[in-house]
């Protein structure tokens, strides 16, 4: 091992005390009274910041746990250490390894694992995070770029701990698209825990796509952590397929005067899954506008949380903001807890939210059974369509239908998917 | 074609329609008129099998075939087509999809191969310019985002790609201005045919200037009182629905 940076040792320490004193987070908490992780995370808690294992997968592996046909910049995680021979990292953009900068350039590595207590959300896994996370991505775009291509980020669990630290920097008026993919082989049974820290500066666009498909005995916890400076834009796609738990919170921070942000989410649970989203848009310059829209197709004993809080701070005059949850509920069985909230501490604001649990509309479910289809039919298309209305707004088809693919063919079906995409 | 005999419908128990009696043949085409609140519409639903309706009485027959044992999709394999009144918009299906998927399950049903996509496209093509429909409206949702002419317009689309044996046509001139509704009578006339039987279930005249009806009937509280040709729906037109109901009264 080699030597460790006091800068460095100070971050680790401190994340250690915090975890020491917090735990891992019990359902008495105001923010966990839904989702109870004591069960899932007993197999690790001897060992939480063991390093897994060299996991031999090779690159026959990585291809065909890849989104198809994707024309992206790939770095690839493997249990959370940066694969060098798989990952192609992009001229003219700095995408280093967390771990290289922590060696290399503590002050600069040490940034996206220092989180504040008392920022939203914050809870025992951020700073279990800190103290163990050995890699991650830093992505750092400078001014004035327009990245050609998607970044990739692509994980892939082979069981055990993994803590992931990644940094996103988006320079002023620049643009780029990063894809978060979790993958695992079917028969894994780990713990991931990833900490995303985004930072856009005046004029900035990320769109950010975060696809966790891992396996179906995987716990995932995840943190997107969001500050937008004036005037910059920053889209969401935060999908929940995989993990037999999973767990991510999304905050953003709207800092500069006219930022915008769009946040889209969908959580297809089936058998016994728990996914539970918690967000936080908090809105503290004026002229900002935030856009939500998360839904959820349940089905089997599966259950799923949603949790959306807007703030409205006192400076945030000509707010604009709109919230909505919805959810469809296939089976009897199945249970959804959501509540929107919305704070306000100005006047001059327009927000609109809403939540929404139910069946399919009956008058859509005529219509299509009176030009022939049957009821089966008939349901899978409206669910279907419920589902990728939300994933319509992705504007790189090969995510799409890669994500659309793996929503689909997660749902009952008997009709045959690839029309439907047509 | 269509026999219906002694219908009694009700709706949360409320009585809405009180002993119909109605024949259609193929070839024919029927206007069934009346003020709102008749129980036009519920006739309409009823024969295209909507749930909510209770059939208290009564029997309604299609080709031999009692109707009321069939589920909605089984009416329309069997020929039946309704153009609602209300066009529900649902996004993220396909508007050709739906097609599709319309065409190939009655198709399967009377054992025929179902058409592949290019004939389909083909077929879906020729019956687009029927009702002057641009082609991007086939790659859009269903009705999504569609104006009120437009719906109309989509559902004789439809009705022209699944060639029924009976259309039902509920309403189809409401909110129609003077262009869309020429181009949808228009569209409806090249559908006539001696196979086919068209029933127009309207509350005014104007629909019948453009698509002459072979018989019209005048539905009022529930029951037709009175049964004549074309110029039974002038009269109307003219003179209103309380002397019909007087002189059933009389």
């Amino acid at each position: 091992m080699n030597q460790v940076n006091p800068l460095v040792e100070q971050v680790r320490e401190q994340g250690r005390l915090t975890f020491n004193r917090l735990g891992i987070p019990t359902m008495r908490l105001e923010h966990w009274k839904y989702t109870d992780v004591k069960r899932a995370m007993a197999p690790f808690m001897d060992h939480l910041g063991d390093p897994p294992a060299e996991a031999a997968i090779d690159t026959t592996a990585i291809d065909a746990l890849a989104m198809e046909n994707l024309d992206a910049y790939r770095m690839v995680l493997i249990d959370g250490r940066l694969h060098q021979e798989a990952s192609a990292l992009p001229q003219g953009v700095r995408a280093d390894s967390l771990a290289t900068l922590l060696a290399e350039k503590p002050e600069q590595g040490i940034e996206p694992l220092t989180t504040r207590e008392d920022a939203p959300l914050f809870n025992g896994f951020v700073a279990l995070n800190a103290a163990h996370a050995r890699d991650g991505v830093s992505i750092c775009i400078a001014d004035g770029v327009q990245l050609d291509k998607p970044l990739y980020i692509l994980h892939i669990s082979s069981g055990g701990a993994a803590h992931i630290c990644h940094g996103i920097h988006i320079g002023s008026q620049s643009q780029a698209t990063v894809i978060e993919h979790y993958t695992g082989s079917e028969d894994t049974a780990g713990f991931t825990n990833v900490v995303s820290q985004v930072r856009l500066l005046q004029g900035g666009s990320l769109t950010h796509i975060r696809l966790q498909q891992e396996s179906s005995r995987q716990t995932h916890i995840g943190r997107v952590s969001v500050c937008q400076q004036r005037d910059s834009r920053y889209r969401s796609h935060s999908i929940a397929l995989g993990a037999a738990l999973s767990r991510v919170d999304l905050i953003t921070s709207l800092a500069g005067t006219g930022a915008a942000c769009e946040l889209n989410g969908l959580y297809l649970t089936g058998g016994r899954q728990h996914a539970d989203h918690h967000t936080v848009i908090e809105h503290r310059a004026p002229y900002c506008n935030s856009r939500e829209m998360y839904r959820g197709v349940l089905d089997g004993r599966s259950r799923a949380v949603f949790n959306g809080r807007v703030v409205v701070h006192e400076g945030a005059v000509k707010t604009d903001s709109s919230q909505s949850n919805a959810n469809l509920l296939l089976s009897a069985r199945a249970e959804v807890d959501t509540k929107p909230e919305l704070e306000i501490y100005n006047d001059d604001v327009k927000c609109a939210h809403g939540a929404t649990i139910g069946q399919l509309d009956t008058n859509q479910l005529f219509y299509l059974k009176s030009r022939g289809l049957s009821e089966d039919e008939a349901r899978q298309l409206l669910t279907f369509a419920f589902a990728d209305e939300v994933l319509a707004s992705i504007d790189i088809p090969t995510v799409r239908r890669h994500i659309e693919h793996a929503a689909f063919s997660k749902l009952p079906h008997g009709v045959d998917i690839e029309e439907i995409l047509v | 074609m269509l026999k219906i005999n002694e219908l009694h419908v009700s709706v949360d128990d409320k009585k809405i329609l009180k002993g119909i009696n109605l024949e259609i043949n193929a070839g024919e085409v029927h206007a069934i008129m009346g003020p709102n609140g008749s129980g036009k519409s519920t006739l309409s639903n009823v024969i295209a099998g909507r749930d909510g309706y209770e059939v208290t009485q009564g029997s309604v027959t299609f080709k031999g075939k009692d109707l009321l044992a069939l589920a909605p999709e089984e009416r329309a394999w069997e020929g039946i087509f309704l153009a609602f009144q209300y066009p529900v918009e649902i996004p993220g299906v396909n508007n050709t999809y739906l097609l599709k998927a319309g065409v190939n399950a009655k198709r399967k049903h009377h054992g025929q191969q179902e058409l592949d996509a290019m004939d389909f496209m083909q077929l879906v093509k020729e019956k687009a310019k029927l009702v002057e429909l641009d082609a991007s409206f086939l790659s859009r949702g269903v009705n999504e985002g569609f104006s009120g002419g437009e719906k109309k317009r989509n559902e004789i689309f439809q009705m022209a790609v699944l060639e029924p044996q009976l259309a039902l046509l509920d309403e189809t001139d409401s909110g129609l201005d003077i262009d869309a509704l020429r181009i949808v009578a228009q569209g409806v006339n090249q559908l006539r045919s001696a196979q086919r039987a068209i029933v127009m279930v309207t509350h005014y005249q104007r629909l019948l200037d453009y698509i002459k009806p072979d018989v019209v009937h005048v539905l009022v509280d529930g029951q037709i009182l009175k049964t004549g040709d074309a110029n039974l729906a002038m009269e109307l037109e003219e003179r209103g629905y309380d002397w019909v109901r007087e002189e059933a009264a009389a």
